[in-house]
């Protein structure tokens, strides 16, 4: 009798333990999406100039884009374009929700963003694996479902999360997001010109996302993803 | 039941019970682990050096007239407020619009405030498609006393009216809880407003829905 309840503490314990350790590795392997759709195909610039976008359960107009125009009127003034070519970081901070982009000791941009409110922004140190001048987004459910064509200057750092334009609202220094960071059209526009992506043996620009961002060599990270 | 049965109905239960607890510290274990913070430390940098910094709501203060402007989200507007100040201690705040190049300026509203109060132009204060913004006037380092909505070029509301009082129609319309801020815009015609419930805790945000000047309380805080 008293084997058998030894017998079975062990095995529950060990049960415990292998559950565990099991559904720890599950739900860390799980793939985090900012944009289910995107999630189930490629990443991949996609314009369209005559759909009409979903978010918060208003239609949404996206602003046309013309390739074309970017490369015959780059009207605007280059980040960075007086600073000596050195190491490029980017820092948000989810505290303030404002971005930093530092050219070595320079900071050549601050402006509030929009991080995530209905998903999480993850909190690391990454890198830009690709930018696209404009993709399609989409993902949510229910009231919270978005479907939103032409989002302009994306910057992917992690995933399915990156930095860019947004069109759909205008409230920034708050969050607004599935997990992306939204910027004004504006500033992402002038951070897609700066940002370098990767390169044959060279990685795209630094991005850190910090809880707290006091200083560059201040960025307070809470459970990092990486 | 025999002795064996019941040995086994309880086997069976605490393996279940271990299994279930193992689920639950690993859930737990995921969404909220032990907060302990991460500093890392890249190569020491100097103070931070502002250029190119976009703008954010500023107040003026010094004794000489000064401009101050907001441009959208896409760059193809902007508001500019110019303030004079004058001799008996009042200041006039002159808003207008232009395009992003700053041409085609047009007149839209001007206020003159004694010094006690200021205006500023809020960092979200395009509506996304452009078709409105929202100016702020305030007690100075205080909170936000009127919140003025205009059309993107001043013409009247169907109402007739050339602008509308934002916190004034809040007022109206909710007793319960109090206008605290309004953030920006959720969509093209939405502004986002916040409040204090009457405890002083966070309140509900509400929805103004611009051309209706309908409110709609929300269950998500802003």
């Amino acid at each position: 009798m008293a084997k058998k309840i030894i017998a079975t503490y062990f095995i529950s314990v060990i049960v415990g333990i292998v559950f565990f350790v099991g559904a720890s590795f599950l739900l860390k392997s799980q793939p985090v999406c900012a944009n289910s759709r995107t999630c189930k195909s490629d990443l991949s610039v996609s314009i369209d100039n005559n759909a009409i976008g979903v978010f918060q359960g208003q239609k949404v107009i996206p602003p046309k884009i013309d390739l074309a125009l970017d490369i015959l009127k780059p009207e605007f003034a280059v980040l960075g374009a007086s600073v000596a070519s050195s190491e490029k970081h980017i820092y948000i901070n989810l505290e303030t929700q404002t971005l930093y982009a530092y050219q070595g000791k320079t900071q050549v941009m601050k402006t509030l963003i929009s991080s995530g409110k209905w998903g999480r922004t993850p909190v690391g140190n990454f890198n830009v694996w690709t930018k696209l001048r404009a993709t399609r987004m989409a993902g949510g459910s229910g009231a919270d479902a978005y479907d939103l064509p032409n989002v302009p200057y994306v910057m992917y750092f992690y995933r399915d999360f990156g930095l860019h334009g947004a069109y759909w609202h205008n409230n920034f220094g708050h969050t607004m997001s599935h997990g992306c960071v939204n910027m004004r059209i504006v500033d992402a526009r002038d951070l897609y010109s700066w940002i370098d992506g990767p390169e044959k043996d060279q990685k795209g620009t630094a991005v850190s996302v910090c809880n707290k961002f006091i200083s560059p060599n201040t960025c307070m990270q809470e459970n990092p993803v990486n | 039941m025999t002795i064996r049965h019941q040995l086994e109905l309880e086997t069976i239960s605490a393996v279940t019970l271990a299994a279930f607890i193992g689920i639950f510290l690993a859930m737990y274990n995921n969404n909220h682990r032990p907060k302990f913070i991460t500093v890392y430390s890249i190569p020491v940098m100097q103070e931070e050096q502002v250029s190119a910094v976009s703008p954010l709501p500023t107040t003026p203060a010094l004794p000489k007239p000064q401009i101050a402007s907001q441009i959208s989200s896409d760059g193809t507007k902007q508001v500019i407020m110019k303030t004079t100040y004058n001799k008996n201690n009042t200041q006039t705040y002159n808003f207008s619009t232009a395009d992003g190049l700053g041409t085609n300026e047009q007149t839209i509203f001007s206020k003159t405030l004694d010094s006690t109060k200021t205006m500023t132009i809020p960092f979200n204060t395009w509506s996304p498609d452009n078709k409105y913004f929202f100016v702020q006037e305030q007690i100075k380092e205080g909170s936000a006393s009127g919140i003025m909505a205009f059309k993107a070029l001043g013409e009247p509301f169907n109402t007739g009216e050339k602008y509308f009082d934002v916190t004034d129609l809040f007022k109206k319309h909710e007793s319960v809880n109090n206008f605290s801020e309004a953030t920006g815009w959720a969509s093209e015609t939405l502004i986002i407003i916040n409040t204090t419930a009457p405890n002083n805790a966070k309140g509900p945000s509400y929805w103004l829905e611009v051309p209706s000047k309908a409110i709609i309380q929300l269950s998500t805080e802003f």
